[in-house]
């Protein structure tokens, strides 16, 4: 008994012994992790079909099966993959079998430091660390393309290419929901950014004006006595580093310029049109048409009262997000549903520049070094860019899930729409409409019947010919783990304490006080070096744009 | 030298069947314990989702220096010690005095329901409580409703918003929540309690409260004193949850503690070095908040709980 006991120890000592230096194993393959995926491209056999410029590659490529793997950074993304309509098309065109791995940056981490690369992946933001760093580690787009799918360039767009382009002037990702100027002047796109206003309240009152700063506090003050239960004017929730819809949604709602006389940096915040607004809704505080807990609701607290038409008006940032709450607004009263009018105005005669998602877009998808089969990555990218790949994506199967009707328009069959409505959880699984958008784009949403809620159509109208391209600031904020991004950060926290503070303030004195104050923590805080970086990257944002 | 060590493998060999269940826990507290410590060196590198321990550059006490030349972080400790020395104060009595006022409750349904609805805010998490918090507090909210009709208050405010009093509700929240749960470990150790004790008292004509004093509490010092010595190495933890409900932009300047201020210049921004480094200087400094409150309790106590 003892002897087999020991022998078992022994066994079991060694056991864990060797486990002990695989896992040690595991750290010691870090070192030279790029550089064989790298080779391994490199030496990656040429394609095994005819590159044909006029065709997909897809339809060329004899391969029986792949597997791929996909990394996604987002802990919610489905990894769901053939069991839904859409990716079981995806399949049977591209003869490919996905899997996908999902996590936050840890994972995506941990993945890096194994050197076992999935062959996709896909992350947020173009600005992040990951993005920065892709020649390390991902492969430029254009040169799998002339290697295997040519017809790539054709689907892809080139602005969105160049706008992801590091500084090596290669682009490794592709940007989904990218928005091009043409995009912008398409009037495909629509704004997110409204004064919304209850219809029965703007008739009782006769349709006024809020143009002016006079006839905005003369307005909420008709609101607060005739209609004391309501909040006279509501605003998107702050939180310690956003502003809600107070801050860039307002400036850009009565136009604040996006770069100064020289074509620089110009710190909108400091805006003499933009403070002298802040100005009137301070007094609207304290005449009592602000509630201060307006400045502690957090985001869920705004859409409960959205959803009960608490607020007289709001300035509304991002219509599409809140449209589900104004629709069940709008569907209990259908008479006070809210409108969107042209509100409060510049004081200097500047037209509204409304923003939409910019040409960074959303999620960028990247063919790691390491991808098992290059071709059949990119002529994933490819299949899904193209507008097939999008119509499949957005509606689905032509008879399955949507028909086109008479008038062209793209609408979900009678089957799909009454499990969307009754049970939405195996519609998801089954259809997965709109849901697998790597390479999803605003325009294909049009090609539906009702590609919006009733309850923000009238908001879309108003916006139209409103939006205006910010893609020259955009991604201008220091880089991650520079000490001007950190100044950078604390100066956004500050900022927000100073607008909420500033609206909050009791008298024009304390107004300026505020302001001041703000004024100085920017000079002790070294902003100008925060500055300089802006626009420097403003500068390089020109050059890729072009102009 | 040589003898020494074949007594040792005797031994090892004699308990062959302790030691078979002893050493695989050994190994695993190696590899999943012990191993990462390694991965601290982060602290000491410029270290971004991309790197690899090898790959990172050594930057030595750079991200040190950072969050020390930083005033905002130096802000974040002011306020972490502030809410922190407020919730010793009175989030490690309260538990004490209640759960010795529970135990005097004669055992019956009203001590379970007693109980139980001071546990219950404990399952709550703070994301629902906080939505809570926030609405009570509101200028709609329970809390001005109450102050409005005692005609403590003329106009309502919303409570939240006034920095000056975030301690006060970062603490006596917390102590609501948990106040309830902590006394499990004290009614734990009070039903050890031998009861002739009592009685001897109870003959010797001791009061409740004499009775409290003299036998209750001074039997329970010593899970006193171990629940002090871990609250203090605590010290420098904060409620993140906590504070990322309730901080707003009007009371940041006193919400703000170590935890969330970290989360936000730290891994939000994907700089894991600078989080590793302060979390590493937090580490250290709370074990030695650690080692001198044992020293300290040791002294009073003649014995060490650690």
């Amino acid at each position: 008994m003892r002897k087999g006991l020991s022998k078992w120890m022994t066994k079991s000592i060694a056991l864990l012994m060797a486990t002990t230096i695989v896992l040690g194993g595991c750290s010691k393959k870090e070192g030279n992790v790029t550089s064989s995926g790298g080779d391994k491209a490199a030496n990656a056999s040429e394609a095994r079909y005819e590159l044909d410029p006029e065709t997909p590659a897809w339809k060329l490529d004899p391969q029986e099966m792949t597997e791929l793997t996909w990394y996604v950074n987002a802990d919610w993304w489905n990894s769901d993959w053939g069991n839904d309509i859409i990716t079981k098309k995806i399949e049977e065109d591209l003869h490919v079998k996905i899997k996908f791995i999902v996590g936050d940056d840890t994972t995506l981490n941990t993945l890096f430091a194994s050197g076992d690369m999935p062959d996709l992946i896909s992350v947020f933001d173009a600005s992040s660390q990951v993005a920065l760093k892709a020649n390390s580690w991902a492969q430029p787009l254009y040169e799998v393309a002339d290697k295997y799918d040519p017809y790539f360039r054709k689907v892809a767009s080139e602005e969105t290419l160049n706008w992801l382009q590091l500084d090596d002037g290669k682009s490794y990702g592709y940007a989904n929901y990218s928005n091009t100027a043409a995009d912008y002047e398409s009037g495909l796109i629509n704004t997110k950014t409204a004064f919304v206003i209850r219809k029965d309240i703007y008739e009782a009152l006769g349709s006024p004006s809020m143009g002016t700063q006079e006839k905005f506090l003369n307005v909420l003050g008709q609101i607060k006595t005739q209609y004391p239960e309501l909040y006279p004017f509501g605003f998107n929730a702050f939180t310690t580093e956003s502003t809600g819809s107070m801050g860039d949604p307002f400036q850009d709602f009565i136009g604040v310029p996006l770069l100064d006389d020289n074509e620089n940096f110009y710190y909108r915040n400091l805006d003499e049109d933009y403070l002298s607004w802040i100005k009137t809704f301070s007094e609207a505080h304290r005449l009592g048409y602000i509630s201060d807990d307006s400045f502690a609701d957090d985001g869920t607290a705004f859409e409960e009262k959205l959803k009960a038409g608490k607020y007289a008006t709001i300035m509304l940032d991002g219509t599409p997000q809140s449209s589900g709450f104004l629709t069940s607004w709008m569907n209990a009263n259908p008479d006070a549903a809210y409108i969107a009018i042209d509100g409060p105005q510049s004081t200097v005669g500047n037209q509204p520049t409304l923003n939409q998602a910019g040409i960074s877009g959303w999620m960028v998808s990247y063919i790691t070094n390491q991808c098992k089969d290059p071709a059949k990555a990119i002529q994933l990218f490819t299949y899904l860019l193209s507008e097939e790949g999008q119509i499949l994506t957005t509606f689905g199967i032509e008879g399955v899930s949507y028909t086109i009707n008479d008038e062209g328009k793209y609408v979900l069959t009678d089957e799909a729409k009454e499990m969307q409505k009754n049970d939405n959880d195996r519609f998801k699984k089954e259809y997965r409409i709109g849901e697998f958008f790597f390479f999803g784009h605003d325009k294909y949403k049009a090609y539906g019947e009702e590609p919006f809620p009733e309850s923000i159509k009238q908001l879309n109208e108003w916006g139209q010919g409103k939006l205006v391209p910010h893609f020259i600031i955009e991604n201008t904020s220091p880089d991650a783990g520079t000490e001007e991004a950190r100044t950078n950060t604390a100066v956004t926290t500050e900022w927000t304490t100073t607008l909420v503070s500033l609206i909050r303030s009791d008298s024009d004195e304390s107004f300026n006080s505020v302001l001041e104050s703000y004024k100085s923590f920017l000079k002790d805080n070294g902003w100008d070096a925060v500055v300089e970086i802006k626009n420097q990257k403003i500068e390089k944002n020109k050059q890729k744009l072009g102009n | 030298m040589s003898k020494k060590r074949q007594g040792f493998l005797k031994t090892v060999k004699k308990q062959a069947g302790l030691q078979s269940m002893v050493i695989p826990g050994v190994i695993f507290m190696i590899i999943f314990c012990f191993m990462p410590i390694y991965g601290l060196s982060i602290a000491f590198k410029n270290y971004t989702v991309v790197d690899t321990l090898a790959t990172a550059k050594w930057v030595g006490f750079d991200n040190f220096m950072i969050a020390f030349r930083d005033k905002f972080f130096w802000k974040s400790v002011v306020n972490t010690l502030g809410i922190s020395f407020l919730k010793l104060l009175i989030g490690f009595t309260i538990p004490i005095i209640l759960s010795v006022m529970i135990y005097e409750i004669k055992d019956g349904p009203f001590k379970r329901i007693m109980q139980t609805i001071s546990y219950l805010p404990h399952f709550l998490s703070w994301i629902v409580l906080g939505g809570m918090m926030i609405s009570w507090m509101s200028t709609t909210g329970m809390f001005n409703e109450i102050l409005l009709s005692l005609g403590v208050i003329s106009e309502p405010r919303n409570i939240l918003l006034d920095a000056d009093k975030y301690w006060l509700i970062a603490v006596l929240s917390d102590v609501w929540k948990e106040a309830g749960w902590g006394t499990i470990l004290y009614l734990a150790a009070m039903a050890g309690i031998d009861s002739t004790y009592y009685e001897a008292a109870r003959i010797d004509g001791a009061s409740r409260i004499k009775q409290i004093l003299h036998i209750t509490l001074p039997l329970l010092k010593t899970i006193i004193c171990l629940n002090f010595i871990l609250t203090v190495s605590g010290l420098l933890k904060s409620n993140l949850d906590q504070t990322l409900v309730l901080m707003n932009s009007q009371n940041r300047v006193k919400a703000e503690v170590i935890d969330s201020y970290v989360y936000r210049m730290g891994i939000t921004q994907g700089d894991f070095s600078y989080a590793a480094a302060v979390g590493l200087g937090v580490s250290i400094v709370s074990l030695i908040l650690l080692l001198s409150a044992n020293y300290l309790t040791s002294k009073i106590n003649d014995e060490s709980v650690l």
